[in-house]
């Protein structure tokens, strides 16, 4: 197995999954419709299996090649997606500071070449900037700091 | 003259002062941007573009322009001193452009390539004055098959030139298309793909999905490859060092004509854009050079060649954007979302409909490419200064603006959500090797070529062969089937080429 181009395998292989559930939903829960009148799932249908296809090529040439080497490494990835979906959480109960602070200190975990006070004077220049561009800047009413509860 | 009111009309409303300020607050952001590793003229249009919503439309497109042009003037600086290609599209000026700084001639290259890029932007500029309104004439009589064949057209030729397997990039166009389809219906009002989220019923948003798959994926890549910038003698970059001697001057114009006509053309095909138009200008100099023995070594017209090609191309790349409606490359794909945001749709009654916004926006660009040679060489140490730092506070920076930028488009935490969804995505792409420009056009181009689709199947009674029956569409799905057997054919050949290379590991079957 390691001698195969695993990478196209399992790309290849998840697109053309997706494809395929993508073309059965769109036509188990969208109108077909006629060609001349064409249904509303006809065509997400249709890209759907042409992806069905694409992917079952990929896959089928990760078989035949040889692979290339490629590590993958979780800690960056996972740091930085869990900035953005910590913004999410804390924006609408908390008020822009503390959703610009945690992304901050979340996204420099991914790389632990900042230190304390650096950070913290990060954290409060992009509080800064935030409240001079949005809120003096563009007038929009988004709270700085909200308490919930 | 009617080509002369357009001039003064474009000019009258790009010397507005407001429009000059943003012209230039564009062009000093994209140079910034095309200087500094890890953060690109796209990913700077991703971050501002949210700002674009409280901006009248001709204003918004011409800060967006500057920073898109901008981009590949700050590229070079780094390129040609420090041997760092900010973008991929500079890879090649550092082929010529750093053994030319070595030599303590960088002051002579940066001169040189600002001119180059200059005269190619000018080119670019005359092409798409010349070519855009005889472009959007021709398409005011285009029908639904036109547009439906036009747009398969494009997506199939960028997925083909575009580099990397053809196969994968097919794919993602047709995942775009996908995306694009969530959302209300127009002709039946049914929600498609929401699964119950009221958010996904205005569709996917055009900003959450290019800040996942480019702004989060670039920054996790740019975190592994973090580069250290070295010392940079400045001795060769200003005063009499910085003059192009009389040799210099008479390389320049071949070197600049044949290079603007290859990045004029590149520029307008979907897919191709700056990045092919740079190395295939390169390429070209270098075959009909008289002493191709020195490009790699600091030949000047292995730096004026690829620079006026990148200058024309990033000009007439607004040709089919704003003409036609289908934008050539992702940056295109923003600045097109930002007019729709607005409401204005971009396509042929664009130039009638709005002919201040059109004008003046492509008279900008005049003036932004002469702020940009202005600022360039004067201010070029300070510029530098500015890679002093360090990306480890620059990304939680470019972090915090997507997110911010994402939320207040709607003020809901959904889109911000939707930015870890398709970050997590690019990041699988960028693994896999799956290109994210042919993803973001389909799902940009998906929803009109729908339309388009039904529209054309509903007046033709249901006929496929409606998209043979008139000329113009029928000349775009014959070059599309033609395309075919090149395409079956690249893709076997790369799985030949693929199969015995790998440090000679046998095939086990």
């Amino acid at each position: 197995m390691s001698d195969r181009n695993f990478r196209d395998i399992f790309s290849g292989a998840a697109l053309s999954v997706f494809g395929l559930w993508f073309a059965w939903f769109s036509i188990n829960n969208y109108g077909r419709g006629t060609l001349e009148n064409v249904g509303d799932g006809l065509f997400p249908a249709a890209a759907a299996v042409l992806l069905t296809v694409f992917g079952i090529v990929i896959l089928w040439s990760g078989l035949v090649t040889v692979a290339v080497k490629s590590d993958f490494r979780f800690r960056v990835p996972l740091f930085i997606v869990a900035s953005v979906a910590a913004f999410a959480l804390l924006i609408g109960p908390f008020g822009l500071a503390p959703a610009v602070v945690a992304t901050t200190l979340l996204a420099s975990l991914a790389e632990l070449k900042t230190k304390l006070l650096g950070l913290a004077v990060l954290c409060m220049t992009l509080c800064g900037l935030v409240y001079l561009i949005f809120i003096v800047g563009l007038h929009l009413i988004i709270p700085m700091i909200n308490w919930p509860f | 003259m009617d080509t002369l009111a357009n001039v003064t009309l474009g000019l009258e409303t790009a010397l507005q002062f407001s429009n000059l300020i943003y012209c230039f607050a564009g062009v000093c952001v994209g140079m910034l941007a095309g200087m500094i590793p890890g953060v690109g003229p796209l990913t700077a249009i991703a971050v501002l573009f949210p700002l674009t919503f409280y901006l009248p439309p001709t204003t918004a497109l011409i800060m967006l322009g500057g920073i898109w042009y901008g981009g590949g003037y700050g590229g070079r600086i780094t390129a040609i001193l420090l041997n760092i290609p900010g973008e991929p599209i500079h890879a090649v000026m550092c082929q010529d452009g750093y053994p030319l700084a070595k030599q303590g001639r960088a002051g002579v290259a940066l001169m040189l390539s600002a001119i180059s890029a200059f005269f190619g932007g000018s080119v670019g500029i005359l092409l798409l004055m010349l070519f855009g309104p005889v472009v959007a004439n021709f398409a005011l009589r285009f029908g639904a098959a036109e547009y439906f064949a036009l747009m398969l057209f494009g997506m199939v030729v960028a997925s083909t030139i575009s580099q990397g397997s053809i196969i994968k990039a097919l794919a993602m166009v047709t995942l775009g298309v996908m995306f694009g389809s969530v959302g209300i219906d127009i002709y039946t009002g049914v929600p498609r793909f929401t699964f119950g989220v009221a958010e996904l019923t205005k569709s996917i948003s055009l900003v959450s999905l290019a800040m996942g798959i480019y702004g989060v994926a670039e920054v996790v890549a740019s975190i592994r490859e973090e580069q250290d910038v070295g010392e940079i003698d400045m001795k060769g970059v200003t005063g009499a060092a910085a003059k192009p001697d009389r040799q210099d001057w008479r390389r320049f114009w071949p070197a600049t004509f044949r290079g603007s006509a290859v990045g004029s053309f590149l520029g307008v095909m979907p897919g191709a854009g700056v990045l092919v138009a740079t190395f295939m200008a390169y390429a070209l100099e270098r075959r009909v050079s008289k002493h191709p023995q020195q490009f790699g070594k600091g030949a000047v017209e292995g730096v004026m060649a690829p620079e006026s090609a990148a200058g024309s191309a990033e000009m007439t790349g607004f040709i089919p954007t704003l003409t036609l409606g289908i934008p050539s490359s992702p940056s295109m794909v923003l600045m097109a979302g930002a007019l729709i945001v607005q409401g204005i749709t971009p396509g042929p009654a664009l130039m009638s409909q709005h002919p201040d916004l059109f004008w003046g926006v492509v008279m900008s660009f005049w003036v932004g490419n002469i702020m940009l040679v202005v600022l360039n060489i004067p201010f070029i140490r300070l510029w530098v200064r500015m890679l002093e730092i360090p990306y480890h506070f620059l990304f939680p920076a470019i972090l915090v603006f997507i997110c911010v930028g994402a939320y207040v488009e709607a003020y809901t935490s959904f889109d911000v959500w939707m930015i870890a969804f398709f970050g997590v995505l690019g990041c699988f792409m960028r693994w896999a090797e799956l290109p994210a420009a042919p993803m973001l056009l389909g799902f940009v181009l998906g929803p009109q070529m729908e339309d388009n689709f039904r529209r054309a199947m509903l007046l033709g009674n249901g006929d496929l062969t409606v998209f043979f029956q008139r000329p113009i569409s029928c000349a775009f799905m014959i070059i599309t089937f033609a395309l075919l057997p090149f395409i079956v054919w690249s893709a076997v050949n790369e799985i030949r080429r693929h199969r015995g290379s790998g440090s000679g590991v046998p095939v086990n079957s």
